[in-house]
């Protein structure tokens, strides 16, 4: 199993550092950053531009940026802000940004797990059934309605005509406003309309793979054996089959989660929710370029980390995949 | 599989003449098609949205970007007979402008799909049939792209690619051409095994032996049997496409001087709470066409597997 996991690590690097690569492309694949920024300042001097280049580094060869670039990473450091809070270096900023992003996509995935595996084990055992219809219908609607559109409906529902949570926000502006005067409180009463979009978004997908993982499983001959050997059906399907059944599910979480941090800036747009995805859309549109690669490489950081812990869970599951 | 069962009937009609006409893949393929309800929902809503486009300037009671209602204190007026939809803050009666938004989305879904799909094929058949160094190089980069934050690295190559290029220049084919070129990786791993799958089979063997060349065996046996994987792929990938673009728009990165359905919701967003109908029907209409297309694929899925036949 050590073994495995070492693997497992050696595997991410080339990845890490491919994805690097690309990023750093796209920071650079118009020219220099600054020519960029100052394009729409009518006052500036190409003496001052001159400085700002040298100021940056970004009058060094490409590959000697890339260099840098990496060595500083390496320290744990990822650079300045070009344009906010005057020049606040970008993992102090990520530090302030990502809790709130984590909080939600966590507690969002978790419900979504929570609600969504026994729904689909139900819904496979009665194939066919009303119940079975109404959930796949459903779930396929909940994968075609975008996150954004179903999080403007939400707020039109349930912030405006019926004002039982907040539109926006993480929290409220006054403190008189907190529900029995908790911080903590508040932010959850903030948190509950994105968390229940969110959740509803990705229970849709997850909840069509344990169906029709359930269902393959559920058809093969181990578990006629069972069945015939006279365990009874609770035990046939939640010992026998859903073991095997979740393998598939465990795979993709790691990879929902890694799309689930990708997709933030959109659920953040609509919440307003002052998380790295809302973060890193006004540093694009800034083109604060250190802000932009330090949330990348972050939130591919944890996606390879939830990758790894995916695989491990993988491995322990499947005791076929440690030996390859 | 497929070949096997082709060769009888075939003999059958050298032999002596039948009247009624051989049943081929397709044939089979339409008639479980037809009896599956969802998929033909699809087509039809597909079907009703290539209307719309095709003819907006018809369908549409005002020009594109037109702003009826704003010199006559009508902006932002709820949905009425004159307005079927209502009108935004500057007065665009919002029906018209959904109805012009049904061209942008079908232009970056099929743009984009027929993008990332020939990537994801090239890559697929390359990969699983050569193998060995090729097939390494190839699925490391495949993981690079299905690893890499796709729509963060999206939105930066879109900012960084409208800033450069001067403003007016084909905005919506960027868009397009982005999205295709970020998204061919999930692809390329599924078609990529299942050419592993057919490559070994019988027939393929058979041609080796027989001294066909290895770009005739992709293209003339490998390709023909993974065809239909192709084909439902390509109908969910123009569904997600149309997804991104409607995300990348309401973020505010997407083509401003086009009409989409995600720049309406963006502007919309501004101001749920005094009109709702500015959100609800650009929102509905992409919901619509993107379960269209979800209907179809899945419907495809069955009525083309060959492992699925009875």
């Amino acid at each position: 199993m050590i073994r495995y996991i070492i693997r497992r690590i050696l595997y991410l690097i080339p990845l890490f550092f491919g994805i690097l690569i690309i990023v750093f492309a796209a920071t650079r694949v118009a020219g220099n950053p600054v020519q960029l920024m100052t394009t729409q300042n009518p006052h500036i001097t190409p003496e001052a531009r001159q400085h700002l280049t040298e100021y940056y580094g970004l009058d060094k060869p490409l590959y000697y940026q890339f260099f840098i670039f990496l060595a500083e990473l390496f320290q744990g450091n990822l650079g300045n802000s070009y344009a906010l809070r005057g020049g606040i270096a970008v993992t102090t900023l990520i530090g302030d940004y990502a809790w709130l992003t984590f909080e939600l996509q966590l507690a969002a995935l978790f419900f979504s797990l929570l609600i969504a595996i026994p729904i689909g084990i139900i819904s496979a055992k009665r194939q066919y059934s009303k119940l079975d219809v109404t959930v796949t219908t459903t779930s396929i609607l909940g994968t075609c309605i975008p996150i954004f559109y179903m999080g403007i409906i939400a707020i039109i529902i349930f912030a405006y005509f019926l004002g039982w949570f907040p539109a926006g926000g993480a929290h409220s502006i006054l403190p008189e406003r907190y529900p029995f005067g908790s911080y903590a409180l508040d932010e959850l009463w903030h948190m509950a309309l994105p968390t229940a979009v969110l959740t509803f978004a990705t229970l849709a997908p997850i909840v069509l793979l344990v169906r029709s993982s359930m269902l393959e499983v559920l058809r093969q001959d181990y578990i006629l054996a069972a069945r015939a050997s006279g365990l009874s059906e609770r035990s046939v399907v939640y010992k026998h089959a859903l073991r095997n059944a979740l393998i598939p599910v465990v795979t993709y979480v790691g990879l929902y989660f890694g799309a689930m941090l990708a997709g933030a800036p959109i659920t953040e747009k609509v919440f307003n929710w002052p998380g790295v995805g809302r973060l890193f859309v006004e540093a694009t549109t800034k083109l604060d370029f250190p802000i932009i690669m330090g949330i990348t490489i972050f939130i591919t950081i944890m996606t390879l980390i939830a990758n790894l812990i995916t695989d491990i869970a993988y491995g322990y599951i499947d005791p076929r995949i440690r030996v390859e | 599989m497929k070949r096997k069962s082709s060769t009888e009937p075939k003999l059958q009609v050298q032999n002596r003449k039948i009247r009624s006409k051989g049943v081929s893949q397709w044939n089979i393929a339409w008639r479980r098609f037809k009896k599956n309800r969802a998929a033909l929902a699809g087509a039809l809503i597909i079907g009703f949205v290539i209307f719309l486009a095709a003819f907006d300037a018809l369908i549409a009671p005002f020009p594109p970007n037109a702003t009826p209602g704003f010199y006559v204190g009508e902006a932002r007026v709820p949905p009425s007979l004159k307005y079927l939809f209502g009108t935004d803050r500057l007065g665009h009666d919002v029906f018209s402008q959904v109805v012009y938004g049904a061209r942008s989305a079908l232009y970056v879904g099929f743009g984009a799909a027929a993008i990332a799909m020939s990537l994801a094929v090239l890559v697929g058949l390359i990969s699983g049939y050569y193998g060995g160094l090729v097939d390494n190089i190839l699925m490391r980069t495949t993981e690079i792209f299905l690893v890499i934050p796709f729509l963060l690295i999206l939105l930066v190559f879109l900012k960084v690619i409208t800033a450069i290029v001067p403003s007016g220049v084909g905005g919506l084919s960027i868009v397009m051409i982005m999205i295709g070129v970020f998204s061919w990786a999930p692809n390329a791993r599924i078609i990529r095994g299942e050419v592993l799958r057919v490559k070994e089979s019988e027939f393929i063997e058979a041609s080796k032996a027989l001294g066909a060349s290895k770009r005739r065996i992709i293209f003339k046996h490998v390709f023909p049997n993974v065809l239909h994987i192709i084909i439902v792929l390509t109908t969910l990938m123009i569904a997600t496409a149309i997804l991104v673009e409607a995300a990348v728009s309401f973020l505010g990165f997407g083509d401003t001087a086009a009409i989409t359905w995600g720049q309406q919701l963006q502007l919309a967003n501004e101001a749920v709470k005094e009109a709702w109908w500015e959100g609800v029907f650009p929102g509905l209409f992409i919901t619509l066409l993107v379960l269209g297309f979800s209907l179809l694929g899945n419907g495809l899925r069955d009525a083309l597997d060959p492992r699925l036949r009875e």
